[in-house]
């Protein structure tokens, strides 16, 4: 499943996993967001708060956003969950997946047989300049951000270099934008239902060249939790043929700053966290039936299905120009909508990609499931590609 | 002086509130003569000038940015 020595750990199971709609959601709270997301995946589970051994919490910056530290102990006071040990985990953008990690950790080893995972992000209700001001926390505050960077500035330079060294990927960025919306519109939980032209994309309010608005993921409000045991405890939970199996798990980083990256076209901790991944659950890309990734930007979306291998370096391009990435090309990207359109409530961005792979992989996705699921990939980045989760899923 | 090239660049046009009166500015990172690779405001731009990659530019010591060579 993960780690060096496999078999000294015990297999791990998502049993219950719940969201809000994402979305500008000003008349909803933290505590609101959280009871939701958390009380739909303990029932899905159909666990009890005193079953709960562990409480993990992705959060990014509420204590700047929403003034609000110790997201652990609030989750706990909102979900019932008494003297339930709690942490909250961070690493930016990645918070939420990191949380997955951490809580996968605790049940693989022993230390727990059931555990909650969350993540929330409260963020629509602060100004563009604060909202710019807490994500740029996540890059070098005095070496980046502090001589004028912005992280729409650090991934437009990605793109330029991309171009650069392999041609022109203008339109396929653009694509990225457009197949993302497009499927959002059949998601319910989605922040954005509006379908959008590559005049659009390209003609958008231009915020770092090449990038205008409609390259870069959107400003989000939600929450996302999930529920996982030890595989050989959730047979005796719940519904066992919804339960779906954490195959592998890779977690890797990098350096915080663009500057000191020794490439701009390959990110090293996703293709580092993508090995594992597939190395520990023995498959390869070829066996992946559709995949979440973080498109915080569209560059992101073209460059990380490279480093995952599904695409030759520099072949991406012209791969999301023929389709294979839409809902019905060769390898499904983003089918929730991803960053782009489902949303990007940076904490719980993680944990809601995980929510998609489980609703696929048991066949209840509703208008937007896939004819075909087996297994699925799950991408999450934090800052400049500087930390990497990435988590394959499958039923079996 | 340490002069270098330009690795990558953009042209930011939405900033930070600190830095919004300045826009349209150049962030660049700038591969040194040395061979490390820094990130840099570049002084200098005006619209509709051509930027590439691999362009020299040199430092300016006394705001301690790079500066574009004309």
């Amino acid at each position: 499943m993960f780690g060096k020595n496999n078999t000294s750990l015990r297999p791990v199971s998502i049993i219950g996993v719940g969201e809000t709609k994402m979305g500008k959601l000003p008349d909803r709270t933290l505590r609101d967001l959280i009871t939701q997301a958390g009380t739909t995946a303990m029932q899905d589970a159909g666990i009890e708060a005193d079953q709960i051994e562990s409480l993990f919490m992705g959060n990014f910056n509420s204590g700047y956003l929403c003034n609000q530290n110790h997201m652990g102990a609030l989750a706990s006071e909102v979900l019932g969950l008494g003297t339930t040990p709690t942490i909250r985990v961070e690493g930016a953008c990645a918070s939420g997946s990191l949380a997955l990690r951490q809580g996968m950790i605790a049940v693989a080893s022993g230390l727990c047989d059931i555990v909650l995972v969350g993540g929330v992000e409260k963020m629509t209700h602060r100004s563009t300049e604060e909202v710019t001001t807490a994500v740029a926390s996540a890059a070098d505050s005095v070496l980046e951000f502090g001589v004028g960077a912005t992280f729409p500035a650090i991934f437009a330079q990605l793109a330029n270099r991309y171009m650069y060294e392999y041609g022109n990927c203008r339109e396929a960025m653009a694509l990225c934008a457009i197949q993302n919306h497009a499927h959002a519109l059949l998601n319910p939980d989605a922040q954005l239902h509006k379908a959008i032209t590559l005049e659009n994309v390209l003609n958008g309010f231009p915020i770092a060249d090449p990038l205008t608005i409609f390259d870069c993921s959107l400003v989000t409000d939600g929450a996302a939790f999930v529920v996982l045991a030890a595989t050989e405890v959730a047979a005796s939970l719940g519904k066992p043929a919804r339960h779906i199996k954490i195959k592998g798990s890779g977690h890797a980083g990098d350096s915080l700053t663009v500057a000191s990256k020794k490439s701009l076209t390959t990110m090293a901790a996703t293709v580092d966290a993508a090995q594992q991944a597939f190395r520990a659950s023995k498959l390869s890309p070829a066996d992946i039936s559709l995949v979440e990734l973080h498109d915080c930007f569209t560059i992101t979306q073209l460059i990380t299905m490279e480093d995952l291998g599904f695409f030759e370096k520099g072949t991406g391009a012209q791969a999301i120009l023929d389709g294979k990435t839409t809902r019905n090309g060769k390898i499904p990207v983003n089918v929730s909508g991803g960053l782009k359109a489902k949303g990007h409530p940076i904490g719980a961005t993680g944990l809601s990609q995980i929510y998609e792979l489980v609703t696929q992989l048991r066949g209840e996705a509703g208008e937007r499931q896939l004819s075909t699921v087996n297994f699925g990939l799950a991408h999450n980045l934090g800052g400049t590609a500087a930390t990497c989760v990435v988590t394959i899923l499958g039923r079996e | 002086m340490m002069n270098g090239t330009i690795y990558s660049y953009t042209i930011v046009r939405s900033a930070a509130e600190e830095f919004k009166d300045q826009t349209p500015y150049i962030i660049a990172v700038i591969e040194q003569d040395s061979g490390s690779r820094v990130l840099s405001m570049l002084s200098g731009y005006k619209e509709g000038m051509q930027i590439r990659i691999g362009d020299q530019v040199k430092l300016d010591q006394q705001h301690n940015t790079y500066q574009l060579i004309s």
